[in-house]
């Protein structure tokens, strides 16, 4: 065997291993049919042989690209069928599931008395690495369904569009709504079982296994105050999602906004809002760090609701135009 | 994209469909890729090897074209044959392809006036 025809039997070796078995043999056999012509046909014009060989090669291109396009095997990740299925599932799930893993992160490594650096660190990390695994998971199952033929006349697991899923345009925000309550419902609710759940101590922190994080005190008023204070939340986001923001109810974001954070900072500033037996059990004040800490933590908390009333009234704003806009 | 880009890309467009036209009707009598690849091209209906080879097998693959391997000459060739359906579907093509080239010399003419 001389080193010319080893060229061909190479490309068709390479083309031939990346179609399944059954085709293998045809398109082998094709393949040399088309090379050996078209190199014959170079040799009719004048060239070596071992040139023509070359050249034929070198047009025939990729032989995995070739192979592909013979049997008609996608060369896409995810192709046209189902990217805009892929891209909204992606992006509802990261919407979904990383703020829910950040903050439960977060919640975990606080009271289980980590430094703020590292909690940080943790939250960021374990949001980069939950979310390479979301687009990772994700992408895989719609590479596979990508190659798995779909039934004579079927497009596959997507569904058949229809103009009655055509979103609404007067009432654009109420997709956003829609998120913005399911994120408030989602994340009250975990904060009241929260709540409840902490008197009976937090199995997921050692120091506090068996013990409330919160002053069993309050239970008398400033506890069910609070679960009272969810409710009225809740019932506030669901007002929201049905009528769109209007003055009003940004003016009751701001009451409510006010019922947290005034009661809760001064609870905690006059030292009546944390367990005292579980503060001593975490190791409170850490070092330090306590002196750090309380200042981040009034100033976060102060900015945080701060926004969330400026945002109710620049939604409001926004809602209004758009009423007097139509 | 500059013009000489889309001036092909809307050339390729337009010839695509009448490659499977041609190989049809070409294919009546039975032949091999090289063959019928510089048979279209001496007449004047330009295509690529790239394009003409994996086309017979798809075409192939429809139905629409038979195939026999050839082996009475040292290296085996794979002739393709139009079949019944792909005459049909000849037929059809014919047809739209006359009605298209009517349609558009009415649209120059009507142009003009």
């Amino acid at each position: 065997m001389n080193a010319t025809t080893s060229l061909t039997d190479r490309y068709v070796w390479a083309a031939g291993r990346s179609v399944p078995e059954a085709q293998r043999d045809e398109l082998e056999r094709e393949l040399r049919e088309r090379i050996g012509d078209a190199t014959d046909a170079l040799v009719d014009e004048g060239q070596a042989p071992a040139d023509a060989e070359h050249a034929a090669l070198t047009a025939l291109g990729d032989p995995a690209a070739l192979a592909a396009d013979y049997i008609g095997r996608p060369l896409q990740l995810i192709g046209p069928r189902y990217f805009l299925v892929w891209w909204r599932l992606l992006k509802f799930l990261l919407a979904l599931v990383l703020p829910i893993a950040v903050a439960g992160i977060t919640l975990g490594q606080l009271l289980s008395g980590v430094e703020v650096g590292e909690v940080i660190g943790s939250a960021v990390s374990g949001a980069l690495s939950v979310g390479v695994h979301l687009c990772f998971w994700t992408t895989l199952v719609f590479a596979i369904l990508e190659r798995v033929p779909a039934a004579p006349g079927q497009r596959g697991i997507d569904l058949e569009w229809k103009p009655e899923m055509l979103p609404q345009i007067a009432d654009d925000g109420r997709t956003n709504r829609l998120v913005d309550l399911v994120s408030s419902l989602v994340l009250l609710g975990i904060f009241g079982v929260l709540l409840v759940v902490q008197q009976f101590g937090l199995p997921w922190v050692d120091a506090l296994s068996s013990m409330p994080l919160l002053d069993p005190a309050l239970w008398s008023f400033w506890l069910p105050y609070f679960l009272v204070l969810i409710v009225l939340e809740a019932a506030f986001a669901i007002a929201v999602y049905v009528r769109g923001w209007t003055w009003g109810l940004a003016g009751i974001n701001l009451v409510l906004g006010a019922a947290w954070v005034v009661p809760g900072l001064w609870l905690w500033a006059t030292g009546q809002l944390f367990n005292p037996a579980a503060l001593e059990a975490i190791g409170w004040p850490w070092g330090e760090a306590g002196a750090v800490i309380a200042p981040i933590v009034v100033v976060v908390v102060i900015a945080a609701a701060a926004w969330d009333v400026v945002d109710g009234f620049i939604k409001a704003g926004r809602s209004q135009q758009r009423i007097t806009a139509v | 994209m500059n013009l000489d880009e889309t001036t092909a890309g809307h050339l390729q467009e337009l010839r695509r469909g009448t490659v499977v036209l041609a190989c049809l009707v070409r294919l009546r009598t039975p032949d091999y890729g090289y063959a019928l690849l510089e048979s279209l091209n001496s007449l004047g209906i330009l295509v690529d090897a790239n394009t003409l080879y994996p086309l017979l097998r798809r075409l192939e693959k429809q139905g629409l074209l038979t195939s026999e391997w050839n082996t009475d000459e040292a290296r085996p060739r794979k002739f393709y044959r139009t079949s019944p359906t792909g005459e049909l579907l000849a037929d059809t093509l014919m047809t739209d392809w006359r009605r298209i080239d009517d349609a558009l010399a009415g649209l120059t003419d009507g142009d003009e006036s």
